[in-house]
């Protein structure tokens, strides 16, 4: 008898453990996302997957609905995805430095740091020193004002938190490949920690001037718990042909 | 300089004393007791954007009195042979990296007319900058510099000094310029930052700069900051998208 209810108490106790782990809580009541956060995936590449090529692996499709793994693109959208593949070696937004967009900024390959005050979440990303100013305070989207980056209002949903990017800029890409949006794009984002140092971010991307029905991503990421880990300079400067290209931030390198 | 320092140092206190007959003159805190700096700010009252030392007007700058506090002549300490760099580059304003969209590096990304965002969460305090999104990522914790680094913005590692936070870079690539007058540093540059909250809406800023294969000695500049109307948000900035101005800049 003795034994077991010992054995069930340190069940309980390992559970909470387990639980706290899970999902860290903040000061405020609401889940810790900060951190230094990396995707593990290759969906920069493309989203839909894509078969192995020099230095990259195959990869399965990102996307978690519809279940096909495939895109919905509007009939008369398909082409000019086409278009963008056969052209992407110079017409990648990403190539000539562009900030990458959401959800792109998520997967473009560089790691990003989250930051977390009473009314506002931050987001800076590596890749060319994006970042994104994510008010949690329930205040409206701006008017008339477009976003690179789009324009972000976060809630907390129990363990999740929800971000709502719209107000964007056409002309960035969702990955290499040359799938796109246009400026209708709109994007929820779900950010879930799944343990210590895991989280699983999902984004529905819906844009019905290119695609038929909202389709959604899920992507796994790793936080970075070296504790020198640090979000390095990205700095694109144009070479002598006046074409950007990134710097890294050591020398002789 | 001296002089200088402590009438300065004076019209705060009178200020504060003339304040306290109402309520005392206290800097917001955050729960961990330190200075909450946390907010959009923005130099005014200089000119130092366009010129660090004294200036007269010309096209397209308004004169204005030197922010260099010490050497108390107000002028940058250039070694011999130096100050003929900086005016050459004042003759090729096209040069300045701020405008193929490169960071204004410290000290001079709190002096153009844009604003810029603090925010504090535990062991980091991070500024944004409006312009060209330039960030600033500063650990709090302690740790030793990252080695080799060598960039635009280079490598802050943060402190408190009592109530002051005091900032200290290293690690830069040495390309910035200083203000649209090609006043300039090299990759031997180290920059210590001081920002003192003096009212609810004033951060006084102080840069000691030390480059010694550009300058003869340390010097400091000093601005005020203030914070911005309560309405105003950071909102985007982009550079590099769109950008045409590259292959009609001369060769």
């Amino acid at each position: 008898m003795r034994p077991i209810i010992r054995s069930s108490l340190a069940l309980a106790i390992l559970a909470a453990a387990l639980s706290a782990a899970a999902a860290p809580q903040n000061r405020g009541g609401v889940p810790d996302l900060r951190g230094i956060w990396q995707a593990e995936v290759t969906a920069n590449v493309n989203l839909e997957g894509h078969a192995a090529q020099a230095g990259i692996p195959a990869a399965k499709s990102a996307i978690v609905s519809p279940s096909s793994g495939r895109i919905p693109y509007k009939p008369d959208a398909v082409a000019r995805r086409r278009e963008n593949f056969a052209r992407r070696a110079e017409a990648d937004p990403q190539t000539k430095c562009f900030q990458a967009g959401v959800p792109r900024a998520t997967y473009a390959g560089a790691p990003f740091q989250i930051f977390q005050t009473s009314d506002r979440v931050v987001i800076v990303y590596q890749d060319v020193h994006a970042y994104r100013i994510i008010f949690t305070d329930g205040r409206p989207h701006y008017e008339g004002i477009e976003f690179y980056m789009g324009d972000s209002r976060g809630r907390w949903e129990a363990g999740t938190f929800v971000v709502d990017a719209r107000n964007f800029m056409a002309g960035t890409w969702l990955d290499m490949a040359g799938n796109y949006h246009s400026e209708a794009l709109h994007v929820v984002e779900r950010y879930t920690r799944t343990g210590p140092a895991s989280m699983t971010y999902e984004a529905t991307i819906e844009d019905p001037n290119v695609f038929t029905a909202p389709w959604t991503i899920r992507i796994p990421l790793r936080r970075l718990t070296a504790p020198d880990a640090q979000i390095l300079e990205d700095q694109c400067v144009e070479d002598a042909n006046g074409l950007p290209r990134h710097v890294p931030p050591f020398k002789n390198r | 300089m001296r002089l200088r320092f402590f009438s300065c140092f004076a019209a705060v206190a009178l200020a504060g004393l003339a304040h306290a007959a109402q309520a005392p003159l206290r800097a917001p805190r955050l729960a961990d007791g330190r200075p909450d700096l946390q907010g959009i700010w923005q130099s005014s009252g200089n000119t130092g954007a366009f010129n660090l030392e004294e200036h007269p007007a010309a096209y397209g700058t308004p004169a204005g009195a030197s922010v260099i506090v010490d050497p108390p002549d107000g002028k940058l300490p250039y070694l011999p042979g130096m100050r003929e760099k900086a005016v050459e580059n004042s003759k090729n304003r096209w040069r300045d990296p701020v405008g193929r969209c490169n960071p204004h590096g410290a000290p001079r990304f709190v002096l153009p007319p844009f604003p810029f965002m603090i925010v504090q969460d535990r062991e980091y305090v991070v500024f944004l900058s409006e312009t060209s999104h330039d960030v600033r990522i500063i650990p709090m914790d302690g740790r030793p510099h990252v080695k080799d680094y060598w960039a635009w913005e280079g490598d802050s590692r943060g402190r408190w000094e009592s109530d002051t936070l005091v900032i200290d870079v290293t690690g830069f690539n040495g390309k910035t310029w200083l203000d649209q007058a090609g006043n300039f540093v090299d990759e031997n540059l180290r920059v210590v930052e001081r920002f003192t909250m003096t009212g609810p809406d004033t951060i006084a800023y102080e840069a000691t700069v030390d480059d010694p294969t550009v300058y003869a000695r340390p010097w400091t500049i000093r601005a005020t900051l203030r914070r911005a109307p309560k309405d105003v948000e950071l909102l985007e900035y982009a550079c590099l998208e769109g950008e045409r101005d590259a292959p009609h800049y001369p060769k």
